[in-house]
């Protein structure tokens, strides 16, 4: 019994003693609503800018699958004062690299530069912003290599489509239930006036968070994100500064009631007529409502189970249930379950299921946790000449013994010690760092989770990881999908 | 009043910079100063050469042990060493797979293997533990026969998984064509891993797994004292009488001609295309950066080269295309590719083919080598960002020789890139004609390949990179088959009849008459056989023996020009008593011969059955008309110590003597040298003198 106390104190006051170095960052709102996070650190020269905006496959119209990547293939294009093609080459010339990538929930852009181009990738991004540019010949090319990148990830991909599969069965009436990559046909249909909505609707400062790491003056750096960032209109004024650049006069007139002449584009804020001035007001005074989807906390209806054929060897099992999204709060001991199933050689499923039992060639199990919901994916290469059946109820049998038996003590350790490395490890360099204060400010509505995230995982007890086990991972619903080799 | 002050003033700035022209280009600040660290570097006792880039941003350190011996030839055992790599881990004495696995797990740990390296990284408070754990892997690694078989499913299953991976495939096809008779051209197949027995991992562990040569590279949360200490505690005890083995193939072979290699991919919708050639040069060379910046302008990385400009940018082929050089001290190479829908697949081959006689043909543009050099310089800064960068310079330095403040000067060397240096490596090291275009796709796509290959031919590949024919299955059974050719070549239909025949034909000889491009001699070859299995061949021309050879069904001798004399090995007489007869057929089964019939391939127009033969490490192929049952052809494939070496006979121009059907007209090819030969006569049991025959 003393013992027993013993050892609960020590873990009691050990706890704490957390391997991490506090991470220091300034935030604040620009007047138009973009979010600005600057973390200073000047161990190498470089810096890393990135802008995430808040816009992602789930915002799409769902006539217009695969929009939000698409669109992020034409915000390279070129913009008001940057020529088709030039938009890479300046980086690169420059010394740098840069980057996007597009999910369900956001669409994140970033450059990596010499910390002596700090301005330049911030010019950079105010011009992707303010006013973007794309022409007939940019949408034919990029439209054409959205369609390749489909191809070579998902179609010509062993298992490639499973993703889809999953998603597509998980969701009923959630925009989940599309890729990002989403549909070739919705690509080719796309109008001018999809384009340009879609710029208007989410490439607005409210809806746009800044994040800078690195080699910086955080004093110079504020300069320079007031002069490129601060000086775009707030509101619908964004959208009305952007007919004006890209409308003819007559057009913008019968629109606005305003002539063209009343702005300088160069100081738009400052029109010269009285009425321009009334113009801008209300359109500075009308915000942009953000169309937001709603959390999805439908369940998946029975078990769904389904046999798929494709260009694969060895057939494949891919299984899932319904979670909770990831602001939830029992998605830490989700996390933590995982962990438990599938993080690391002595896992349970790496044990019994590759090792031990040899069914598998890998077999993984995680915790797709997206903003509006989250899926427990468990996967499985059958071994050569084990049918999926005996891989699904070695699956079942795990489940069920975490449901059962609370794990050890010494398992549960070795999880949390495993979650300290993984988290040290994430924010080593400052790429991962801007993208992580940006993540946890959009998502969790506040930067400052990047220090205090592994705290919350320590606060998980193992009664939660068996609690959630026994509720989310249900027998009678879940999604059970058969990949094997087509029929020749 | 002080806070609307202050509250005004902070409105201050907007209306200053509303006025923003945002055509102004932003000019950069002052260049930051690129200072690289020195590591520090220490040699044990035991032969380890110890390097340390500290960095105490995180607090991780890692311990990368890599051994310093060459790769080997793995011949019919490749996939030895990566086997061995997957195994090092699986327990040590003390310790079993899977206490190792949780005690690593427990710290949160990671300790991972390969063929020549063993690695830890783990948080700093945790590093006794993970070092203590490492070292007894290291010095205790026990290979139990469990884990061996275990391992060896788990790779037969990924093998079979490679013949649906396109880009494992094209990976396969590439190291094969690019690298014959290389350890870097060796792909391991279901038949090579079969071979791998567990002691020759242990083997292979006792010899790589030594300190001799060896580096500890240590990087992280770590200073030199601490260092010294955990060697000191961790690596002392390792040592080994063994010495790191030094290269024995390192022989550059460059391609001849354009060549297509196909690997099918059933369903594909896009091709993986990949066009490359072996190049000769090594770590530290003085073209080295000259040769990376004409990479980097021609498709390696980023949106800005010319690969992507055109087939992504400018025509929409492709996601991406690159090029990628790889300079390696054992065997370098450059290539150029990507994925490509499967209607662009030609067309993305000539652009390629087309980028690569531009950039031979005239200096790049003053915006591409400043793009690129800016670029490169840039890609140099960020990658010292990486504690790991650091160490690598110096283990660099120190395994190639190379200068030691060859990294201090990297940005230096760069700028120094003129155009016409680019243009030089071009000239020097690329070429549109001397390529292997290696293509995973869709099968219909094969027509429109034929036309860049020099011989109009595409070679099929599998999807290990090995060499396959278009086969059909067979119709016939491998015993009907034999049996037909032997009723045939007998011109017998009962076995009785046949029996009775051969029985008569107790001796053989024939006089052929040979020619050669090579040799402008005329040849005579006589050859006698007696049954059971005496046997004697002699080739000779303007009065000298160039060969001549005797076997009398127990032993024998082998004389040639180059030679002489020498009796026949116990394996050379094991394999001659197999073929007994002038129709080795006719005695398959009595000397249990194996034999597969394969299936139906198309040889120049006609279907032939193909019989495979393996005889130890030598295999042959024997293809017998599908209409006449007639053999047309053989191959043979001999192993020897380090060469594989190919023979063909081809038979044609059957005709009777004596109640038999014999070929008449024979080619003869081994390597480039191809022999003719007419057969003069055909005499049935004549006594014969062989005394000149020994």
């Amino acid at each position: 019994m003393k013992n027993i106390f013993l050892i609960s104190a020590i873990l009691f006051f050990s706890a704490p003693l957390f391997s991490q170095n506090k991470i220091e960052y300034t935030e604040y709102d620009l007047p138009n609503g973009m979010h600005v996070i600057l973390h200073e650190e000047h161990a190498t020269p470089i810096v890393a800018i990135s802008v995430l905006y808040h816009v992602g496959s789930k915002n799409e119209n769902p006539e217009r699958t695969g929009f939000a990547h698409f669109f992020e293939h034409l915000l390279f294009e070129g913009s008001e004062n940057i020529d088709r093609g030039d938009y890479s080459n300046m980086v690169e010339r420059n010394g740098g690299t840069l980057n996007a990538n597009t999910s369900q929930d956001r669409t994140y852009y970033f450059e990596l530069l010499p910390s002596n181009q700090l301005e330049l990738g911030m010019w950079l991004e105010s011009e992707r912003l303010l006013h973007a540019k794309v022409d007939i010949k940019g949408i034919e090319t990029q439209r054409s290599v959205v369609k390749e990148e489909k191809r070579q990830r998902v179609d010509n991909q062993p298992y490639g489509s499973f993703f889809q599969n999953i998603f597509s069965r998980a969701f009923s009436s959630h925009p989940y239930k599309w890729q990002p990559i989403g549909s070739m046909e919705h690509l080719d249909a796309a109008e001018e006036k999809d384009y340009v909505n879609f710029y208007k609707d989410f490439y607005v400062p409210s809806n746009a968070t800044l994040s800078i790491a690195g080699d910086i003056d955080v004093e110079q750096t504020k300069k320079w994100v007031n002069k490129y960032f601060g000086s775009i209109p707030r509101g619908m004024a964004i959208n009305l500064y952007r007919d004006y650049v890209n409308l003819d006069s007559a057009k913008f007139e019968q629109l606005y009631k305003v002539s063209k002449n009343d702005f300088d584009k160069n100081n738009f804020l400052n029109p010269k007529s009285r009425s321009a001035k009334k113009v801008l007001n209300t359109y500075l005074n009308t915000p942009i409502e953000i169309n937001r989807t709603k959390k999805d906390e439908t369940s998946i209806s029975g078990v769904i189970k389904e046999t798929i054929e494709d260009n694969i060897q060895l057939p494949a099992l891919f299984m899932s249930y319904k979670l909770p999204n990831q602001t939830h709060p029992d998605s830490y001991a989700l996390d933590l379950l995982n962990q438990v199933l599938s993080g690391g050689n002595s896992s349970r499923i790496n044990k019994t299921i590759v090792e031990k039992k040899e069914l598998a060639m890998f077999a993984f199990s995680f915790n797709y946790a997206l903003e509006d919901a989250g899926l427990g994916i468990m996967a499985a290469i059958a071994a050569n000449g084990v049918s999926l059946d005996t891989i699904q109820s070695e699956f079942d049998k795990q489940i069920k013994r975490v449901k059962e038996e609370l794990i050890s003590q010494e398992e549960f350790e070795k999880i949390r010690n495993q979650y300290e490395n993984n988290f040290v490890s994430s924010n080593s360099t400052i790429a991962g760092i801007s993208e992580n204060l940006a993540n946890n400010h959009v998502y969790f509505g506040s930067a400052e989770k990047i220090n205090t995230e592994l705290a919350e995982y320590m606060k998980i007890t193992r009664e939660d990881i068996q609690r959630v086990a026994k509720k989310y991972y249900t027998q009678d619903s879940r999604i059970i999908l058969h990949y094997v080799p087509k029929a020749k | 009043m002080k806070n609307i002050i202050y509250t005004l003033l902070l409105f201050l700035p907007f209306c200053v910079n509303a006025q923003l022209d945002r055509s102004i280009v932003p000019s950069p600040g002052d260049a930051p100063q690129i200072n690289i660290k020195d590591s520090k570097v220490f040699k044990t006792e035991n032969g380890i050469t110890v390097i340390i880039s500290e960095n105490h941003k995180i607090p991780k350190v890692s311990f990368s042990l890599l051994m310093g011996a060459d790769p080997l030839l793995e011949k019919d055992k490749t996939g030895l060493s990566d086997m061995a790599g997957s195994l090092i881990t699986s327990g040590t004495n003390t310790r079993t797979k899977d206490k190792l696995d949780s005690e690593i797990d427990y710290i949160g740990a990671s300790i991972s293997a390969s063929a020549a390296s063993l690695r830890l990284s783990c948080l700093k408070k945790h590093v006794d533990k993970g070092l203590s754990l490492m070292s007894d892997v290291l010095l205790n690694a026990k290979f139990p026969q469990s884990e061996f078989d275990r391992i060896k499913k788990q790779m037969e299953s990924a093998l079979l998984n490679t013949k649906s991976d396109p880009s494992s495939m094209a990976s396969n096809a590439s190291s094969k064509v690019n690298f014959p008779n290389h350890p870097y051209g060796e792909v391991m197949t279901e038949e090579t891993l079969n071979n791998i027995s567990l002691e020759d991992i242990k083997n292979y562990y006792t010899k790589t797994f030594i300190p001799d040569g060896s580096y500890l590279v240590v990087v992280g949360d770590v200073t030199e004292a601490e260092t010294r200490n955990y060697v000191q505690n961790y690596f002392s005890s390792w040592n080994s009488p063994n010495k790191a083995n030094q290269k024995e193939t390192s022989s550059f072979i460059s391609s001849k001609g354009n060549k297509v290699f196909f690997i099918k991919k059933p369903g594909a919708v896009q091709s993986v295309i990949e066009i490359s050639f072996p190049i000769d040069i090594g770590v530290g060379s003085e073209d080295e950066i000259a040769l990376k910046v004409l990479n980097k302008v021609f498709g390696g990385g980023g949106f800005g080269n010319r690969l992507m400009q055109n087939l992504r940018e400018d025509k929409a082929y492709t996601y991406g295309c690159y090029s990628s050089l790889d300079i390696d001290e054992h065997g370098s190479m450059f290539s150029a590719g990507g994925n490509f829908r499967n209607e662009v697949t030609d067309s993305a081959i000539t652009e390629i083919l087309s980028e690569f006689a531009k950039i031979r043909e005239a200096e790049i543009t003053d915006k591409e080598i400043n793009l690129t050099k800016s670029s490169m310089a840039g890609a140099f800064a960020r990658s010292l960002e990486r504690p790991s960068t650091i160490s690598n310079f110096a283990a660099r330095i120190i395994k190639y020789n190379l200068d030691k403040d060859y990294y201090k000067t990297y940005l230096k060397r760069l700028n120094n890139v003129s155009k016409a240096d680019v243009l030089a490596m071009a000239k020097k090291y690329l070429t549109a004609e001397n390529c292997n275009i290696i293509v995973v796709g869709n099968e219909e796509v094969i027509p429109t390949l034929e036309k860049f290959d020099n011989d109009g031919k595409v070679q099929l590949l599998d999807a290990f990179g090995n060499v396959v024919k278009n086969m059909k299955p067979s119709d016939i059974s491998k015993e009907d088959l034999i049996c037909k050719y032997i009723s045939k070549i007998t011109m017998t239909t009962s076995s009785k009849e046949r029996a009775k025949k051969i029985k008569k034909a107790k001796s053989i000889l024939t006089v052929s008459e040979m020619s050669s491009a090579q040799m402008p001699v005329k040849i005579t070859m006589t050859t006698y056989q007696k049954a059971p299995y005496t046997e004697a061949t002699k080739v000779e021309g303007q009065g000298m023996v160039f060969m001549r050879s005797y076997f009398d069904g127990n032993s024998g001798n082998v004389f040639n020009m180059q030679t002489g004399q020498k009796a026949m090995t116990a394996d050379e007489i094991a394999s001659k008593k197999k073929s007994k007869g002038y129709f080795p057929e006719l005695y398959y089964d009595e000397m249990g011969v194996k034999y597969d019939l394969i299936g139906i391939e198309n040889i120049d127009g006609n279907d032939c059955y193909v019989v495979k033969r393996v005889d130890g490490e030598n295999q042959s192929f024997d293809y017998y008309d599908k209409n006449s049952c007639l053999k047309i052809k053989s191959l043979t494939i001999v192993k020897t110590e380090d060469k594989v070496n190919e023979s063909t006979i081809t038979y044609g121009d059957y005709k009777e003597v004596n109640g038999f059907l014999f070929p008449h007209s024979n080619t003869t090819s081994f390597g480039p040298t191809t022999f003719n030969s007419k057969v003069k006569e055909i005499i049935f049991n004549q006594k014969f003198d062989l005394t000149d025959f020994k």
